[in-house]
């Protein structure tokens, strides 16, 4: 019985490090831009597919194509902030949730079209690979995707707390108005901060294609996934992202495990309205907006 | 003025006989399905304006109140032998009651938030009909029994029957809208729409009156849902609460134009008969090339004309207006 909740737990951990990639995008995005990319969930499918085309035509490996997959997420990001997000940002919610709601599906629509809804896996020497600890399973690929995860996200809280462009970052988030006082150039924060969300979105697609199958509605399973972490982390907030998605991924580990295979995406639902019930706010209990 | 209001009528009237007639003149059976489905989508559009349009509560979980009107009819009618028409109206009550419990969550978020808590809620519903096999015939879904024709059944032998149905659904929701917009609650709703706190400092009860909307929304809404399973004689989870339904009755209004009587109509006719030459051109089973269309549409309205084309008509309007009017200035001025 404790193993068993511990392999669930493992298990749990090992997804989660991905989910909290994906929600890191989001509420960086929220935080900096003041949006919320309904599109995440469709970069992480792109990102996906360009490892799965990177490894059937040019046998690179899908954690080598992660220096692929990054750029190319990046720049598409700076492109889509500057010439489509930056046109609708203003007081109105309206166009700003459309926009991304409709980029969500255009890419999935048209990765539907060009792709066919046929799922693509990419096999590796270590996919089926396995560390045996006690009576514990922990697959290589998943320990290596959460490790590169969480090297990821250091890496962007280092990046946001020492360098000057980051700290730039905090500060037009923070308080945008005294931000361009200071001479900090909003457009190029943004375009930076949303190309970063979805170089991460692309990470996670590389690390998860090991393991995982590309198809174009791929992406729901994911952005679902961090928007309940989002609002559980307290909008905006990275470290509160990053564990409310790992404590997401052992919930639904937990789920799976405990009340069917089928039940993963009933308790994420339930954590989200239990949120929405009792800590509209967040753990963190900070505000809503 | 005054003749501006008779020449509304007359095209009012006018509009009515040719929609009257029209399945008299078109015979295709082609034909009359899509204008159902025109008048069905721009039924659950306007539906849908009541509250994302005038108070710009954006829900793209409406599914939910489609599905549950569409269930409590087939289940009336199938375990209970109760006509459609009453599981029509129980259907819209389950719907309204419903949405207390989901609006008292959602309304908890504001902007994208709530619109994720909206789907989040009917996407639940969906799964809570897929796992519950016993009251709801699970995953399979079920056929609604063929009774030939049957009208006390809504059950009809023509298609020209369902259309004058919709029809009449269409015409009760654009005269409730029409109601509400001329009424207190239309320039409260318009009020929590343009700015919510500044809305409650001057005294609206925005809670209230988003709590009232929500029901009337979803109560229309969930007639769509009935009227569709009698049409398609079939239910189960995965059409009934369909997220391309949430998705389709905000893109018909927003293409349309928001907050506008006749928006989700002129949105839903533009966008139905692009997705009816799309599929006669490219043949039915592209899969993805409607939603890529309406989404490069959707993105089109958005970055050019975010006041949909309601306002876009409005605008070409006012400019010719002052084009008559600016001669006669001229001519008068010393």
């Amino acid at each position: 019985m404790l193993e068993t909740v511990a392999q669930a737990v493992i298990n749990g951990l090992l997804i989660g490090g991905i989910y909290a990639l994906v929600s890191i995008g989001v509420t960086l995005i929220f935080g900096v831009v003041k949006i919320v990319n309904f599109a995440q969930g469709e970069f992480v499918m792109i990102g996906m597919y360009i490892t799965f085309f990177l490894f059937s035509y040019f046998s690179i490996d899908p954690l080598l194509s992660l220096f692929i997959s990054m750029p190319v997420l990046f720049v598409l990001g700076a492109l889509i902030q500057h010439f489509l997000i930056r046109r609708v940002l203003g007081p109105n919610d309206m166009p700003q949730i459309f926009l991304t709601f409709a980029l969500s599906l255009l890419l999935l629509n048209l990765s539907l079209l060009l792709f066919s809804a046929n799922y693509r896996t990419v096999h590796t020497f270590y996919s089926d690979e396995a560390f045996h600890i006690g009576g514990l399973y922990i697959s290589v690929a998943k320990l290596i995707a959460f490790v590169v995860a969480m090297v990821l996200s250091g890496a962007l809280w280092v990046f946001l707390h020492t360098t000057d462009l980051g700290k730039a970052m905090r500060a037009a988030s923070q308080k945008p108005d005294v931000a361009v006082l200071m001479g900090i150039n909003p457009n190029r924060v943004f375009a930076v901060a949303f190309g970063m969300a979805l170089a991460l979105a692309g990470a996670a697609g590389s690390l998860l294609m090991p393991f995982y199958s590309a198809y174009p509605f791929v992406g729901q399973v994911f952005v679902l996934m961090a928007f309940v972490a989002v609002v559980l982390g307290t909008l905006g907030n990275v470290i509160g992202a990053l564990v409310a998605s790992l404590m997401m991924g052992v919930a639904e580990s937990l789920g799976i495990q405990f009340v069917g295979a089928d039940s993963g995406q009933i308790v994420v639902f339930a954590m989200l309205l239990f949120t929405l019930a009792f800590k509209p706010n967040g753990l963190g209990g900070g505000r809503v907006r | 003025m005054m003749q501006g209001s008779s020449l509304k009528i007359a095209g009012l009237v006018v509009l009515a006989i040719v929609l009257i007639a029209l399945p008299q003149v078109v015979k295709s059976s082609f034909a009359i399905d899509i204008f159902i489905r025109i008048l069905l989508f721009s039924f659950i559009g306007a539906a849908w304006n009541l509250m994302g349009g005038y108070a710009k509560q954006l829900s793209l979980g409406h599914a939910a109140y489609f599905g549950l009107g569409a269930y409590t009819s087939t289940i009336m009618q199938i375990d209970f032998g109760i006509s459609p028409w009453i599981g029509m109206a129980a259907g819209g009550v389950v719907a309204a009651i419903a949405s207390l419990p989901i609006g008292w969550l959602c309304f908890r978020l504001r902007g994208p938030y709530f619109t994720i808590a909206t789907i989040a809620t009917a996407q639940a519903l969906m799964l809570i009909f897929l796992k519950f096999r016993d009251f709801a015939w699970g995953a399979e879904g079920t056929t609604i029994p063929n009774l030939g024709s049957s009208p006390l059944m809504m059950q009809f032998e023509t298609k020209a029957s369902y259309y004058y149905v919709v029809l009449g659904l269409l015409a009760l929701a654009l005269f409730i809208t029409h109601k509400i917009e001329q009424s207190w609650m239309g320039y409260y709703l318009v009020a929590i729409g343009e700015d919510e706190d500044a809305a409650g400092a001057i005294g609206v009860n925005a809670p209230r009156i988003k709590r009232d909307i929500y029901m009337i929304s979803a109560f229309l809404t969930a007639l769509a849902g009935t009227f569709y399973t009698q049409y398609i004689y079939f239910i189960d989870p995965a059409t009934a609460f369909s997220f391309n339904i949430s998705i389709e009755a905000a893109l018909v209004s927003i293409v349309g134009g928001i907050g506008t009587l006749w928006g989700p109509v002129v949105g839903t006719v533009l966008l139905e008969t692009t997705s009816a030459l799309l599929q006669s051109w490219l043949g039915s089973t592209t899969g993805g090339i409607q939603l890529t269309v309406y989404a490069l549409i959707l993105t089109a309205v958005i970055l050019w004309r975010p006041t949909g084309l309601m306002g876009f008509a409005n605008e070409v309007l006012q400019r010719r207006r002052e084009r008559q009017q600016a001669p006669s200035r001229a001519r008068t001025a010393p």
